[in-house]
């Protein structure tokens, strides 16, 4: 019974959420296809997609677990015959699937994107770097959130998110990798390109098994 | 002999203000518990210990035979827990909230719930965020007993709420109890609400279970008795007098241990007992919980 409980957790966040998912690639798509269009809209585009992103991270995170834990509504969903383990990690498998599946569709569609127009394919490793990155910035956010209650601890994650981007996107394009093959016509994935995108897919990993792990071990849960 | 639905023995737990102390609680089937105690007692503790949703430092806890918090995921399949500070998804109707709740439990008895909903005049076209308090407790016991639960554990559901959803929600519990194999552990500080339907009553006050009777015992036990007291003439020292006051030759003398012909004690020794008075449970509380602070060191 509690694996059918924990699909039904699942399918609930997932319900909940579905205009949030569905609003974000809306959006996503909209601005990749302005992408191509000149430098400026090309501009317009990228910040559009990242801050598409960004919003859906944070609007998941804290609608899903901030907000149901304040509200008290935690309580409802915790009363149902499940473990308070079973209960974390149907809310990390729910807000996983929630923020994926819209990057996923969003980060394919920009390579392709980048792939059929005249937009250089040299640029394709830079915005995996982007993609991946927010994609690390969302589990970090979803970890600190089922950690604590803290208002604190999320406006810093999120304020900490938000404001490293403007630094990465100049230091990936400082990169002697990126700035010589960006405007070529082949994407060239560099070991410090590699090496980069495997730093934030272990940092995502590493959060979630930190939340997990410490959500396992609290002593109380509500 | 039944096992009994709620079996917690020496359970501790510690807070950096407040401590639950060798707290010990049995219930069994069919048995209306009510659990009053004052706000910040450990009523909401113990119940959440109850849930597996706080973890005890030392004791045992079982409830329906499942050993707490291990065991919760198979516990809190028959149990119904309502809290006055728990709310449902505001977003979502009621009748989103019933579907999910059937979609979970095999037992989800639908036309019991549409009953409720007349009963409670409930809508499940409702938004949760459109009711009113009322409603929404209302909404969550309809959730909880429409799913025909063993053990319903609700933690203060009455605070906050008009005389009317009061009344509206203790008929339906009082319905709910004839069921003779349901047990409720009905946690209050409205002493009123808890008498009206529970057979057993258990106080908590500072993390202790101060008292533990059944409703009759408290009540016929308790008395206030008002005696005259003549010059020369000395209070016999009673066992279960809780507090004595005195104004000239008048004195109060309250007891929990009261016993018919218990007056001849105190002619005898030459005071005239005035008159005996029963006590109301909140008076039988209140005595209870500032004889018990008293006690303490």
């Amino acid at each position: 019974m509690s694996r059918s409980v924990v699909r039904q957790l699942i399918l609930k966040d997932l319900y909940l959420t579905r205009w949030m998912v569905v609003s974000a690639i809306a959006a996503g798509v909209g601005a990749l296809a302005v992408m191509p269009m000149s430098v400026v809209s090309g501009y317009v585009a990228t910040v559009s997609l990242i801050c598409t992103l960004v919003i859906l991270n944070i609007f998941l995170v804290m609608s899903g677990v901030s907000q149901e834990r304040k509200d008290k509504v935690q309580l409802f969903f915790v009363s149902l015959p499940v473990s308070t383990a079973q209960y974390t990690m149907a809310k990390m498998i729910a807000n996983a699937i929630a923020f994926v599946v819209p990057w996923a569709v969003l980060t394919v569609a920009t390579l392709a994107v980048i792939d059929v127009t005249a937009i250089p394919n040299g640029i394709m490793p830079f915005w995996t770097v982007v993609l991946v990155y927010l994609l690390t910035y969302y589990f970090v956010l979803l970890s600190v959130a089922l950690v604590t209650d803290s208002s604190g601890w999320h406006g810093t994650s999120i304020a900490a998110g938000n404001i490293s981007v403007n630094f990465l996107i100049p230091f990936l394009l400082s990169l002697r990798s990126v700035a010589e093959h960006r405007t070529g016509p082949t994407a060239v994935w560099t070991p410090d390109i590699l090496a980069i995108i495997a730093i934030e897919i272990g940092v995502a990993i590493a959060a979630v098994s930190a939340a997990v792990y410490v959500r396992s071990r609290t002593s109380d849960f509500v | 002999m039944t096992e009994p639905v709620i079996d917690i023995q020496g359970v501790w737990k510690s807070y950096r203000f407040f401590q639950l102390r060798d707290v010990a609680l049995r219930l069994e089937p069919g048995q209306i518990l009510g659990f009053v105690g004052p706000n910040g007692a450990g009523k909401t503790t113990t119940i959440r210990i109850l849930m597996g949703m706080i973890r005890h430092d030392r004791g045992t806890v079982r409830v329906l035979g499942c050993s707490m918090p291990s065991e919760q995921a198979v516990a809190k399949r028959d149990i119904g827990f309502v809290s006055e500070d728990m709310r449902l998804q505001s977003s979502a109707t009621l009748g989103w909230h019933m579907r999910f709740i059937a979609s979970i439990y095999a037992g989800w008895d639908a036309s019991y719930a549409d009953v409720l909903l007349r009963r409670f005049n409930l809508h499940a076209e409702q938004t949760i965020k459109g009711l009113s308090h009322g409603e929404r407790v209302k909404a969550t016991l309809l959730l909880v007993l429409a799913r025909r639960p063993r053990l319903l554990l609700l933690d203060e559901p009455t605070t906050g709420l008009d005389p009317v959803a009061r009344h509206e929600i203790l008929a339906e519990l009082m319905d709910v109890v004839r069921d003779e194999r349901r047990a409720i552990v009905f946690s209050s500080h409205n002493t009123q609400d808890v008498e009206q339907i529970s057979d057993h009553i258990t106080f908590i006050d500072r993390g202790r279970i101060i008292d533990s009777s059944d409703k009759e015992t408290f009540l016929d036990r308790w008395r206030r008795i008002h005696l005259d007291v003549p010059s020369g003439a000395v209070l016999p020292p009673l066992a279960g007098v809780t507090d004595t006051s005195a104004s000239g030759r008048v004195a109060i003398v309250t007891t929990k241990a009261y016993v018919p012909g218990l007056e001849t004690t105190y002619t005898r020794s030459g005071i005239t007992v005035r008159d005996v008075q029963p006590m109301t449970l909140e008076e039988i509380f209140v005595a209870n919980v500032l004889s018990n602070r008293g006690e303490q060191p």
